[in-house]
């Protein structure tokens, strides 16, 4: 059986320490792997680099996206996994400080499942990672053969 | 013989019946045969230009040599008849041999000539010629009364054909006079109007040039042209480009002077540059051929504006569009970060503020927790801010749209949000059914959103909160109107209402950003339209904005 992992891309060690926190605080608890660059996202992804040995039974069930990413910026690496037969169907949601229409209309152009804005209010910031765990890790049904 | 003076004065106007009715009356009146012979002006020649006979045959035989030219010297009759007339009533044509052109002695014998008469054609002194009379026929002889009427009848005809001549000689010299006369008019014409368009081109502020088309020499030059290039005209005349020119310059010119010919049609440069005596300028030169009757051109013409000036003025503005350009580019990317880096470490204020109450709440007292809490509201705050910087410069950047759209509809959706995010207040409400105008649907919600946002906010301590939304006509002008009955504020202040963090109340008494009325009145000066309030401390206040007709 296949263990259901988060995997967040984050770069910012701040607001890695809050999105995880702010899992915990909604009783989120799978494991989340944390990558802080695309390039390493993509190597944990397509099991490549560093992540070569990793357990090829772990699958993501849902990716939380940066958009400013060091290296590979998030919509590059949002590119990347929707044009391999691998990755394509992955939900990804992008969660970022950018409200810029142009970042949104780019992402889900891009094929992001959801974006969302990171509050500055850290009660805001865990109802909405509360919301979003709710929906992608419980209520949302994945792709069958996925998990 | 009264009829032939009579026939003489009436043709004088007419030369040549004149001298056919000289011929006829004498040849008539002493019979037979006549000749009118006239001495040419210079007298090198005599010609014989009329002939009269009762006999068409011998008018026939005459006829090859009537109007033949013939020496003076071979007319010796003629000549001699000048110091009197010559009068042989009985003549041996023989003894004639030598006196008389060979023409007529051979016509005289061939028609049986026995008497002869040749009488002087005089005319205020002057010999015009002689007419001779021959006696053919059996009649008697010529006597003196046949040569005093002749001398008579030639007198007369003499003096008509004097006149004749004076006559015609006057009106050649009318004709002449009255030629010259007009050409002379025509030529004073001429130069006025020549005058008139080179005064034209003289003072047309820009160069022209008008050039030969064969080998492009200049042959006309205004002011303007000399004073552009530094060179007198006089120079310039009777030569080409390549005597002023560097040569890459004047095969330029020269290339387009020909396309000007070639086509036979305007060229049209829209810039050139050329090396002048105040260094190289450029200019905007049209070329026209100029056409002779049958399409051929004949010379170029070529008008020049100096633009230098004007390209140094729009070199100038394009550089400072494009540093302009670039500090907008600048100025979005800084927008850009702002919303991403400065949010990033205020998200991590408020949290580690949040999680320090959380995790350590049994450390703190009261006074440690508020003042985390107040970390946590200025950490929000500044959140708010920030974004409404960034909608202020999005409103700036945005792209405008113009359709329909009713505003009533806007404040009805603003007002909805409102409502639920404060289901506690109840306010009257008053909105018309539709009020339609063109413009950006998106930034005027962004219009009512803020308008209707302050009036919500300024009432919540009135007792009857009011809020209207309308539209009245002020001077064929739509003016809508949005008015609360809430704190309002001093008319004094009203031109800081909408400055960027320009505030009339403490933040403590109504929160606020003081960026609201600044995004609105950017919103509605893109629309072209303007806005304005009206209030007073504690009755409320109204504010008042138009949107350009414009489609």
């Amino acid at each position: 059986m296949s263990e259901r992992v988060i995997l967040l891309v984050e770069d910012n060690a701040d607001d890695e320490d809050l999105t995880l926190r702010a899992l915990k605080k909604s009783n989120i608890m799978n494991r989340v792997v944390v990558t802080r660059d695309g390039v390493q996202a993509l190597d944990y992804l397509f099991m490549r680099g560093e992540f070569a040995d990793r357990d090829a039974n772990e699958k993501p069930q849902v990716i939380l996206l940066d958009l400013k990413l060091p290296k590979l910026d998030g919509l590059e690496v949002l590119r990347t996994l929707r044009a391999d037969p691998r990755t394509k169907l992955l939900p990804v949601v992008i969660l970022t400080s950018s409200a810029e229409e142009q970042d949104v209309i780019r992402g889900y152009d891009l094929g992001a499942n959801s974006y969302i804005r990171k509050p500055v209010d850290f009660t805001q910031f865990v109802e909405a990672v509360r919301q979003l765990g709710l929906y992608w890790l419980v209520l949302n049904q994945p792709v069958p053969g996925r998990s | 013989m009264s009829e032939a003076v009579t026939a003489f004065s009436e043709s004088a106007a007419d030369y040549e019946r004149l001298l056919d009715a000289v011929a006829r009356s004498i040849a008539q009146a002493v019979g037979d045969a006549c000749v009118v012979a006239l001495r040419s002006e210079d007298g090198q020649t005599v010609t014989p230009v009329a002939m009269f006979d009762a006999d068409d045959a011998i008018v026939a035989k005459f006829a090859p040599i009537l109007n033949v030219s013939v020496p003076t010297g071979d007319a010796k009759l003629v000549t001699a008849a000048n110091k009197g007339s010559l009068f042989m009533p009985m003549v041996d044509l023989d003894q004639l041999e030598g006196h008389v052109h060979v023409n007529l002695l051979a016509f005289a014998r061939s028609i049986g000539v026995h008497g002869l008469m040749v009488v002087p054609l005089r005319s205020r002194g002057a010999m015009l010629g002689a007419a001779t009379v021959m006696r053919h026929s059996s009649a008697r002889a010529y006597d003196e009364i046949d040569l005093e009427l002749t001398e008579h009848l030639a007198n007369h005809a003499a003096l008509a054909l004097g006149n004749a001549k004076l006559f015609r000689e006057q009106q050649r010299i009318q004709e002449a006079l009255h030629h010259s006369e007009m050409r002379r008019v025509a030529e004073a014409q001429a130069a006025e109007a020549n005058r008139f368009v080179d005064a034209i081109l003289e003072n047309i502020p820009n160069m022209v040039f008008v050039k030969e088309a064969k080998e492009l020499r200049f042959v006309r030059f205004n002011r303007a042209g000399e004073e552009l290039l530094g060179i007198p005209r006089a120079q310039m005349m009777g030569k080409n480009d390549f005597d002023f020119f560097p040569t890459s310059e004047a095969e330029f010119f020269v290339q387009k002077d020909r396309e000007t010919l070639d086509g036979k049609k305007l060229v049209d440069i829209a810039q050139e540059p050329i090396q002048t005596g105040q260094g190289q300028r450029w200019l905007h030169t049209k070329k026209v051929p100029v056409c002779d009757e049958h399409g051929t051109p004949q010379y170029l013409l070529g008008i020049s504006e100096d633009i230098t000036e004007r390209l140094a003025f729009i070199g100038e503005l394009t550089s400072a569009r494009d540093r302009a350009e670039a500090a907008n580019r600048e100025l979005e990317a800084f927008s850009y970060s702002v919303a991403h880096d400065l949010r990033a470490p205020l998200r991590a204020i408020d949290g580690f503020a949040q999680a320090l109450l959380e995790d350590y709440a049994s450390a703190l007292d009261a006074n440690g927790q508020r003042h985390l809490d107040r970390i946590r509201n200025a950490a929000q705050r500044m959140a708010i801010l920030i974004d409404a910087l960034l909608d202020l410069s999005r409103v700036t950047r945005a792209e405008l749209r113009r359709e329909p759209v009713d505003l009533a509809k806007l404040a009805r959706i603003a007002l909805a949000m409102l409502e639920r995010s404060d289901p506690e207040r109840k306010v009257d409400i008053i909105v018309p059914g539709e009020l339609p105008a063109r413009g950006d649907p998106k930034l005027l919600s962004i219009v009512f959103d803020n308008l209707l946002g302050n009036a919500w906010k300024f009432t919540a301590r009135a007792e009857h909160p009011r809020i209207e939304v309308g539209c009245k006509t002020d001077d064929g002008e739509r003016v809508y109107f949005i008015s609360d009955n809430g704190a309002g504020f001093d008319n004094a202040y009203r031109d800081k209402l909408f400055g960027v963090f320009q505030r009339l109340h403490k933040a403590s008494d109504f929160p606020g950003t003081g960026i609201g009325l600044a995004t609105v009145r950017r919103i509605l000066e893109r629309h072209g339209g303007r806005i304005w309030a009206d209030g007073e401390v504690g009755k409320g206040a109204t504010f008042y904005f138009t949107l350009s007709e414009a489609p």
